[in-house]
């Protein structure tokens, strides 16, 4: 049987321009992301990898290729409309975390929701839940500032997961961790992807999160490295 | 949570920034809210000046003789004066009637003769609805019988006439007669325009009836109100009343009259409004920097808010709400600190030199006006949410990769 993938990118190209350079980040790559998949894409610094989740995010626009979103082209979407598939459809993890410094944590995970204008009793009872299933029961009203990393990514993770999406992109999100949290977050966002059937691309150095991963894309200088037979 | 609340917790968030914003915002509110105190103050003091001058709130005279001069002497005036100032003193909201006789002659003291324009006048109704009497710095204000006039310092110097000297008065009659009659001078008055003073005679009606051979007759008529708001509905109904007792009139109220009040007023709204946008201006810039720092701070997390699925327009509007939510707590800060300013102010009784056309100095009462606090509070919000549209609207609109990799 073959997976209908939930994202599918064709030849996607991006690069930059860095000073005096061009940096060709993206040299034609076909990925895809299926559901309740866990992807890991690994690659050394400047391998393309954060680039490629940014594609696949809509946080960004290839300079060519196709991005495929259920089958849908993505490309010639406007602002506006990539960010209600980024509200709708996808979750967001980042390395440092990213809260907001001026809301609780559960205003954090109450935020995406906010954004589709749901109902206060409802938006606050999601909010309960979530960090209750990432083992926050108790901090709903605690400031970031407050908060440990592992807590923080925590708040990210169970906000990222807010709005119900398809997928949730992790760049590095154990980077900033140290060696048990990093773990603890792995085995949570493993956890979630199980019980939810989110799907989780995960852009990493660590061997742990590869270790952990259904499937590894590895990236060099751009272009996608054929796994070994 | 909601828009408002988030946008309070930002502005709390660098409170010292928010405090040197505030205060900005604080310091152009008070200045304009103690301009329009001043200038409200000011426009009271030239509208009881015109109306105080013998304008009156309301006049009554033939309506050519709102239209354009006299060509000889009483050709617009008005006839049965005694009844129309009857009926006008029955109305109950009427507290004075002025009727006014004037007309142009020449004064002799015997050694020379100077021209003169006149106004015949009733002696206690000006007393009552004017403030010419009070101008008498030497000698006394005309009494009703008295066969004495009240000569402008300027005519009296160029008669070399004191009070107490006779003089007489000569005039052409409606019918183009000459007519003289003797009179005493009563007293000096203080007119500040010096070609007026040099041509000011006041007399008390009757003489000037008789100098005119004009009995009953005068130029105008003008009525002090117990309540000036209502000017428009007294001259309809006083109208009327008079069309009721045989006298047709026509009506202006002091506002169509008073040109010099008009133009001082249009003068001050000018250079007040002027000045209200250069202050406004400065207000923009000055938190247009603070703001543009505010936004430039939060860059990553506008990054972080767009990849959650903020509209870009969302995001502005939050900036916005801040910047006009600080505007508005500024603002409420500002009406505090006026409201304190106003007191001492006035409080402390600071004399200010005679304005132009007047011989006495005022004390300052800055007035407490609502509609100059709301303006400026609305123009404070304004700049303020104008001040965080634009860095807002940038930051908005920037690649999201690039404002999450902000450092």
């Amino acid at each position: 049987m073959t997976l209908t993938p939930l994202l599918r990118g064709r030849g996607l190209r991006r690069s930059y321009t860095l000073g005096a350079t061009r940096v060709e980040a993206l040299q034609g790559v076909d990925v895809d992301v299926l559901a309740s998949d866990f992807l890991a894409l690994r690659g050394p610094s400047g391998s393309g990898k954060t680039t490629l989740m940014n594609l696949l995010g809509l946080l960004d626009h290839p300079d060519a290729g196709t991005l495929l979103l259920d089958g849908e082209d993505t490309t010639g979407l406007n602002e506006n409309q990539r960010a209600d598939i980024r509200r709708d459809c996808f979750g967001f993890v980042f390395q440092t975390f990213n809260l907001i410094p001026v809301l609780s944590a559960a205003e954090n995970v109450a935020y995406p929701l906010l954004l589709r204008n749901t109902a206060t009793e409802t938006m606050h009872k999601r909010a309960r839940e979530l960090l209750a299933a990432v083992g926050l029961a108790g901090k709903e009203q605690v400031r970031p500032d407050l908060l440990s990393g592992g807590q923080r990514q925590r708040v990210a993770i169970a906000r990222a997961l807010a709005n119900r999406p398809a997928v949730i992109f992790a760049d590095e999100p154990t980077a900033s961790l140290d060696s048990r949290t990093a773990d603890t977050i792995l085995a949570l966002m493993k956890q979630l992807n199980r019980e939810y059937g989110v799907a989780f691309v995960l852009s990493t150095h660590d061997p742990r999160v590869v270790e952990r991963a259904d499937r590894v894309i590895t990236l060099h200088d751009g272009v996608v490295v054929p796994e070994a037979a | 949570m909601n828009r408002v609340t988030i946008a309070w917790r930002n502005i709390t968030r660098n409170r010292r920034r928010s405090l040197l914003t505030g205060g900005i915002v604080a310091f152009g509110f008070v200045s304009f809210a103690l301009a329009g105190g001043f200038m409200a103050q000011s426009f009271d003091g030239l509208r009881n000046n015109a109306i105080k001058s013998g304008l009156g709130h309301v006049q009554f005279a033939d309506a050519r003789a709102f239209e354009r001069s006299e060509q000889s002497t009483l050709e617009f005036g008005i006839s049965a004066a005694d009844k129309a100032v009857a009926a006008l003193r029955a109305d109950p909201e009427v507290a004075v009637v002025m009727p006014r006789l004037e007309f142009y002659g020449l004064i002799g003291t015997g050694a020379r003769s100077v021209p003169f324009a006149a106004i015949g006048v009733d002696p206690a109704a000006e007393a009552a609805g004017s403030e010419i009497p009070k101008g008498v710095r030497e000698g006394q204000w005309l009494k009703p019988d008295d066969r004495a006039v009240v000569l402008g310092r300027g005519l009296a110097k160029l008669l070399n006439a004191q009070v107490g000297d006779s003089v007489t008065l000569l005039a052409t009659t409606p019918d183009g007669t000459l007519n003289a009659v003797d009179a005493t001078v009563s007293g000096i008055a203080e007119i500040f325009i010096k070609e007026l003073s040099e041509r000011y005679l006041a007399l008390p009606l009757p003489l000037a009836q008789e100098l005119l051979t004009a009995p009953d007759m005068v130029s105008r008529i003008s009525v002090v109100l117990h309540e000036p708001a209502r000017e428009p509905q007294a001259a309809v109904r006083l109208g009327a009343a008079l069309h009721q007792s045989g006298v047709d009139l026509a009506a202006r109220t002091w506002r169509e009259l008073a040109l010099f009040y008009q133009q001082v007023r249009v003068l001050y709204l000018g250079i007040f409004g002027f000045m209200g946008s250069v202050l406004l201006v400065v207000v923009f810039l000055s938190t247009a920097n603070t703001t543009l720092m505010s936004v430039t701070e939060r860059t990553r997390e506008i990054g972080t808010l767009r990849a959650l699925g903020a509209r870009p327009g969302r995001i502005t509007a939050g900036f916005v709400v801040e910047g006009a939510l600080l505007g508005l707590a500024s603002s409420l800060a500002g009406t505090l600190l006026s409201l304190l300013i106003t007191a001492a102010i006035n409080a402390a009784g600071i004399e200010m030199p005679p304005p132009p056309g007047s011989a006495k100095g005022f004390v300052i009462s800055v007035q407490v006006i609502p509609a100059a606090y709301l303006a400026a509070a609305a123009a404070m919000v304004a700049a303020l949410a104008l001040a965080s549209f634009f860095p807002a609207r940038r930051a908005a609109r920037a690649p999201i990769v690039d404002s999450l990799a902000h450092v």
